[in-house]
């Protein structure tokens, strides 16, 4: 059989289960004695195994089969779990790690047999009891046998409620015929979901298929058993379509008969079997409505056990992209359309307006979609970080626990793809430079185990991820002292500086304080890596640390790269936008209000004090109304900070579309980017975040 | 005539085609490889806080294109936009910068031979972005290293 063309479902479903599997495996560590967990291993395993093997990779398939024994001795309360067992078994899930890897890589799974970790298995299977391996593939060989002999024309079962009858009987008028049937997969089928797409197309080619049984969501989703039932209405004999059926690989069977509906409803039977005896022959001819009472009701479908994990239909990020760059246009075009009606004076007409409205909400729509299709769950990244820690707490000898919330904040697939590096780097920093050895933790009175919490939440615009330790904090003074050592800077500089710029040190490169080079970090790439990381995908990290309390790390980022609402202002005659994520409010403020704090101006807004920025001065331009009594501010938040930002005019709320300006264009750290409006102009985007 | 067409035929694959312009009452050539387009003057959208020579940046069918003064470029003085001014639409490494001179005049065809090399001399700073000085029916063209022109170097 040619496999190649599920190499990437192969993948990608192998990954689901390592990461299932490692999952597992740390809650076995908690508990080694729940039953639902080591279910799901096994059941986990068992798919890996089989997976592996439909695909030829021999050296997968042994030791996952080996796991597999283990797995199936602990289920069977032979072998007690501890906690080598479980390394061994994380040891086990890197080496099939690494065969993924090469597959990913050449089609390939390589040539190392990991014969270590296969006797290490063996020797835990040996050391416990010398019976035989439970082998599960005879039971369910007999559940199959089982399941065969009930099996049956469950197409029958199907209900056809008022709609699809009206529609049948439509279509009989016009010469189609409706047809049930019901497909068997083979048992040994390990993808249903590529198996049963391919007989709904094959289908398709012949008619309609109106009814699913279970629903077509389901069956992509592989959530049903080794059999589905369809309507279909077609001009075919349904032996042809049924041959059609049969034709796809790895079909066990497809029966099935013509539903008939005025009449009492008629079954011509065909579908013979080749290769299953235990079909049902005895069926064959009976009346569909005999069956129908005489069948059972289909049984419930099983409770999945299997976690709901996103299922996604793969496009190339390309043709995302592509997709993308077309809403931009439209949007552009729209914009212009707009400007167009509001500049035609007294010759627009109601309906043109209307129309323009509409054509407006279709295109934020249009544009919101095709942003939530880009859009991912941090989760994905995040998930392998609980087993790092893991590993780490061992590597390292410190007790430490990892807390996550948010993992289901979504963004952009391409910033979830390149955050996950970065987070790393700042996990391992906590683990390793933030959290204090037990000893030094006993003596300042804090918990042995240390703690690391990795938030994600979202905050307007943005998406905030947090790592946050108990440790030690920075110790200023350590880092001053290492940058003058390291000839960063000079004594006298050190003294001059204030607590934000010697943490600012930490992410110039080749800045580490770790006194020991360890394997986990402090090879003194670092910090700036991250840094440079984060600000390529438009993002900011900042710093929060008290000593001996532990620190914070935040990142922020953009929920959207490339169109956004935005708030287009007037400064000087010239027009910007800046981001209505920013934000909170627009205030009108009385000059006399403006009151000076160390010759900055403030403002004192419902009890705040709040700074003013002349944008006017920022931009060097002068301000078109100097001597205005009331100043328009608009307060921007970013963090917990705030400032006020005085601009000229508002001209209103605009969607727009965010453009480089190529790197010649000069590196002026208050634009984020430009943007064209309605009338061809270019307007350039202020970054607030830069402003506060 | 056509034997003039045909002697052009022959020695095309060692001509190269510059653009002439004009700054002042100085003729410059840039290589016709690097020019994607040559616009009007139009509106120019100012970038706060960059460089002199950098003028905004324009609307070029959808994308957004930074602008350079080439006159400022060049060390000379800045003048109004006349009638005959152009922006000439320069892609070089994938992206695209506007050079405003004061005319565009017409192609011109230079042999190897007719091109006579610059050696820099740090002197002079116009003197940096030439590469080149052509000979046209006895006039001089000075040839932009466009390279030259774009990344500065003095920053």
């Amino acid at each position: 059989m040619d496999v190649s063309q599920y190499l990437d479902i192969f993948i990608d479903e192998t990954k689901e289960h390592l990461q299932n599997l490692n999952n597992r495996i740390l809650d076995l560590e908690q508990d080694g004695e729940d039953m639902d967990t080591i279910n799901e291993i096994f059941r986990a395993a068992h798919s890996l195994k089989g997976m592996a093997g439909t695909m030829g990779y021999k050296r997968m398939q042994t030791l996952t089969h080996d796991m597999e024994n283990v797995f199936s001795e602990v289920r069977n309360n032979n072998i007690k779990v501890n906690s080598d067992m479980i390394d061994l078994l994380f040891k086990c899930l890197d080496a099939l790690e690494e065969y993924l890897a090469s597959i990913q890589e050449s089609a390939d799974e390589g040539t190392n047999d990991n014969e270590h970790l296969i006797k290490a298995l063996n020797d835990v299977l040996n050391s416990k009891n010398d019976q035989p391996e439970v082998k599960e593939e005879p039971k369910e060989a007999s559940k199959e046998d089982k399941a065969n002999s009930t099996k049956a024309e469950k197409w029958k079962d199907i209900k056809i409620d008022d709609t699809f009858r009206t529609v049948i009987e439509e279509a009989q008028t016009r010469g189609f015929k409706a047809y049930g049937i019901t497909v068997y997969i083979m048992d040994s089928c390990l993808l249903k979901a590529a198996r049963a797409f391919l007989v709904f197309k094959a289908l398709e080619e012949h008619g309609e298929v109106i009814i699913s049984v279970p629903s077509a969501q389901d069956i992509e989703d592989e959530s049903f058993e080794n059999d589905f039932s369809v309507v279909i209405l077609t001009e075919s004999p349904l032996q042809k379509v049924i041959d059609a059926v049969k034709f796809v690989s790895e079909i066990e069977d497809a029966v099935g008969g013509e539903i008939v509906i005025e009449a009492k409803p008629q079954v011509t039977e065909v579908a013979k079997v080749d290769d299953v005896a235990a079909n049902n022959t005895s069926s064959d001819d009976k009346p569909a409505q005999a069956a129908q009472t005489s069948q059972p009701a289909k049984p419930e479908k099983k409770a999945s056990a299997k976690p709901v994990v996103n299922r996604t239909v793969r496009v190339d990020i390309e043709k995302l992209d592509s997709l993308m760059n077309l809403v931009s246009e439209l949007i552009i075009s729209k914009n212009s359309l707009v400007s167009v009606a509001g500049t035609a004076v007294g010759r627009t007409n109601m309906a043109f307006n209307e129309q323009i409205e509409y054509l407006e909400s279709v295109t934020t729509n249009l544009h919101e979609s095709v942003m939530k299709v880009r859009m991912v769950p941090i989760e994905s990244t995040v998930n392998k970080f609980p087993r790092m820690i893991r590993d780490l707490s061992k590597k390292l000898d410190k007790k430490m626990e990892l807390y996550m919330t948010g993992e289901e904040t979504e963004l952009d697939r391409t910033v979830v793809d390149e955050i996950g590096d970065p987070l790393m780097h700042l996990l391992r920093n906590s683990a390793d430079h933030g959290l204090e050895s037990a000893e030094v933790r006993a003596q300042r009175g804090k918990p042995e185990v240390g703690s690391i919490y990795l938030d994600a939440y979202q905050d307007g615009n943005n998406v905030v991820i947090e790592v946050r330790d108990d440790g030690n904090g920075i110790d200023v003074e350590n880092v001053k002292r290492s940058a003058v050592e390291k000839g960063k800077i000079t004594q006298e500089q050190a003294d001059l500086m204030g607590e934000k710029e010697a943490i600012d040190l930490l992410f110039q490169p080749s800045f580490s304080t770790a006194k020991v080079v360890s394997d986990v970090s402090g090879r003194g790439v670092g910090l700036d890596v991250v840094k440079s990381k984060i600000e390529a995908l438009s993002g900011e990290i900042e710093v929060k640390t008290k000593l001996g309390e532990g620190s914070t790390f935040t990142i922020r980022l953009p929920l959207t790269l490339a169109i956004i609402q935005a708030l287009m202002v007037v400064v000087g005659g010239e027009k910007y936008a800046i981001s209505l994520g920013a934000i909170q409010t627009i205030e009108s403020i009385k000059v006399e209000d403006v009151k000076k704090v160390q010759g900055k101006e403030v403002i004192n807004l419902r009890g705040s004090v709040i700074p003013l920025v002349r944008l006017n001065e920022m931009l060097d331009i002068e301000s078109l109304t100097p001597n205005a009594d009331e100043l328009i501010v608009l307060i921007a938040k970013k963090g917990d900070r705030f400032a006020g930002l005085v601009v000229d005019e508002l001209i209103g709320q605009m969607e727009i579309v965010i453009k480089s300006m190529g790197k010649y264009a000069g590196n002026c750290k208050l634009i984020s980017g430009a943007t064209i409006l309605g009338d061809g102009e270019v307007a350039l985007i202020l970054d607030a975040n830069a402003l506060i | 005539m056509n034997e003039i067409a045909a002697l052009n035929g022959v020695v095309e694959v060692e001509k190269i085609q510059y653009i002439k312009i004009r700054l002042n009452d100085e003729y410059f050539g840039i290589d016709i490889k690097y020019i994607d387009n040559i616009v009007r003057m139009q509106h120019i959208t100012r970038v706060p806080k960059s460089m002199d020579y950098i003028k905004g940046v324009i609307n070029l069918r959808g994308e957004v294109i930074p602008v350079f003064s080439l006159r400022v470029k060049m060390g000379m003085e800045e003048i109004e936009e006349t009638r005959s001014s152009r922006i000439i639409i320069i892609k070089y490494d994938g992206d695209s910068v506007g050079l405003i001179v004061d005319e565009v005049k017409e192609v011109i065809n230079l042999s190897v031979d007719e091109i006579e090399k610059v050696y820099r001399d740090s002197s002079e700073n116009a003197q940096n972005f030439i590469s080149g000085v052509g000979k046209e029916a006895g006039n001089l063209i000075s040839l932009l290293d466009i390279n030259e022109v774009l990344n500065d170097r003095t920053v």
